[in-house]
């Protein structure tokens, strides 16, 4: 099938900043761990609301506090995002969150509803989770406009993962998605790869691929420093990664995980390398540095701004990200059987031949398609996904 | 009657059994496999030494901690 920049994909909403939604959330996010409960409870109370209570931390130093803002920011900037309700703690951290995510409306789009409460100022518990969900409901009234701005490939950032690796992974769900994403790329779109440790084993790979020797040699910088942690403690990663799971599903390196990793980024060349959560600058396909444990690289391909995660599966893995509707593709007919009902795409028959590989990709853009035009993904249905931001010094 | 098998690249010394029916002793076109190795497992297509490479993909993934047959089951126990 041909592809250009304008082929459309869907319908969206189209935010002040010029990037297109996917989804027109309304958020209740909770900014501080003092007030998951209090963001659970009014998220509940109100249909249609999506709830992220992270546990994030105060007396956080130096690359973490600057990680967890990052990650903040891209909530509330998040193109799935239609709305947002901020709640803090205390109410000089509310007007702060006022201040700075207040935004105005472009010639692109509307400036995005914001509503922020802070816990302490409440002035009671019932007063406070009263507030919350008067705030959600007008949130709510305010966002109700159906999705109306055409989205093209162009449009779309997307996260590529897997997750649950087997031999079924880099013959059929790892291939399909790398299909897809040599299309989405030649139409101008983004993709973003992550999992630094899942690189191993792969540097010649990187070094064919990378646009540039500086990206090779950032990108390979990156799989160095996790090589070096995984050599100076004198553990045996085997069981760690690859996982358990892997090695009963048959793989036996984690040189072999890779290889199969990395057949769902296509044969793109990779266009840049980024930090955790990093946006990128330029379309095409980007490699973030990110810890292998998924729901870790998810939160920094979604805080990257990524509307949509693909998601190859081999054995059973529940995970995605809240805010980016993550599509299960999967080639195992084992796992089809057992845990059908939260896969999205099934390509188990490229094993005998009955699903020829193009007619795989051909089936990860349709499911692309569907879930762009409203229809939910099965982690969706499910409610799943986590925001998990890695740490690395210990808090004050 | 053969398990499906596949072999990524021409130099792989290993198959991947795509199939669940373990009790079969060829894979692909008429070759051994030894009875019970898992679906998702690797199967050696060629006799190797301990210390010998393991290719799967063209490169190569681990190297044989003991000598391996034909048609044997190939993963962690004799793998590193």
């Amino acid at each position: 099938m041909s592809t250009t920049s304008s082929e459309a994909v869907g319908c969206g909403w189209r935010r002040a900043d010029g990037r297109v939604g996917i989804r027109n959330h309304i958020v209740v996010l909770s900014t501080v761990a003092l007030t998951d409960r209090l963001a659970t409870l009014a998220g509940a109370s109100v249909e249609g609301v999506l709830t992220i209570a992270p546990a994030f931390e105060r007396g956080l130093r130096g690359r973490d506090a600057a990680l967890q803002e990052r990650v903040v920011n891209a909530i509330v900037r998040h193109p799935n995002t239609g709305a947002v309700l901020l709640l803090a703690h205390d109410p000089a951290a509310a007007r702060g969150l006022e201040t700075r995510f207040a935004e105005a409306a472009t010639a692109s789009g509307p400036a995005r509803a914001l509503r922020t409460i802070s816990l302490m100022e409440a002035g009671g518990y019932e007063a406070a989770l009263e507030a919350s969900v008067e705030a959600l409901e007008t949130l709510r009234a305010a966002t109700r406009a159906p999705a109306g701005d055409a989205l093209a490939l162009a449009d779309l950032s997307v996260a590529l993962e897997c997750g649950g690796s087997d031999a079924t992974s880099s013959a059929c769900a790892n291939p399909a998605i790398g299909r897809f994403v040599d299309r989405l790329v030649a139409a101008g779109g983004t993709a973003i790869v992550s999992e630094t440790a899942e690189f191993i084993g792969a540097e010649a790979i990187v070094r064919e691929r990378a646009s540039d020797a500086a990206v090779a040699e950032r990108v390979l910088a990156c799989l160095g420093r996790v090589e070096r942690l995984m050599g100076e403690d004198g553990e045996n990663y085997r069981g760690v990664n690859p996982t358990a799971e892997n090695i009963e599903a048959g793989l036996t390196t984690l040189v072999e995980k890779s290889m199969g990793a990395i057949c769902k980024i296509g044969s793109s060349s990779i266009a840049g390398c980024l930090d955790y959560a990093e946006a990128p600058a330029v379309p095409g396909l980007h490699f973030m540095d990110t810890p292998f444990f998924s729901p870790v690289s998810l939160t920094g391909m979604m805080a990257a701004g990524c509307q949509l995660t693909l998601f190859g599966m081999g054995v059973f893995n529940p995970s995605g990200n809240p805010l980016t509707p993550t599509v299960k593709v999967c080639g195992n007919p084992q796992t089809l059987a057992a845990w059908g009902s939260e896969i999205d795409v099934d390509v188990s028959g490229v094993i005998d031949g009955g699903l020829s590989p193009g007619g795989a990709g051909e089936a990860v853009a349709e499911a692309v398609r569907a879930v762009v035009s409203g229809e939910l993904t099965r982690a969706e249905r499910r409610g799943e996904g986590q925001v998990i931001v890695p740490r690395s010094v210990p808090a004050l | 009657m053969h398990r499906t098998s596949l072999r990524i690249h021409p130099d792989d010394t290993v198959a991947t059994l795509l199939d669940t029916r373990t009790e079969l002793t060829t894979h692909g076109d008429a070759l051994p496999s030894r009875i019970g190795i898992p679906f998702g497992h690797k199967a050696a297509l060629v006799a190797m030494r301990r210390g010998d490479p393991v290719v799967k993909y063209g490169v190569v993934i681990g190297h044989a901690t003991a000598d391996i047959t034909p048609g044997e089951h190939v993963h962690v126990h004799n793998v590193e």
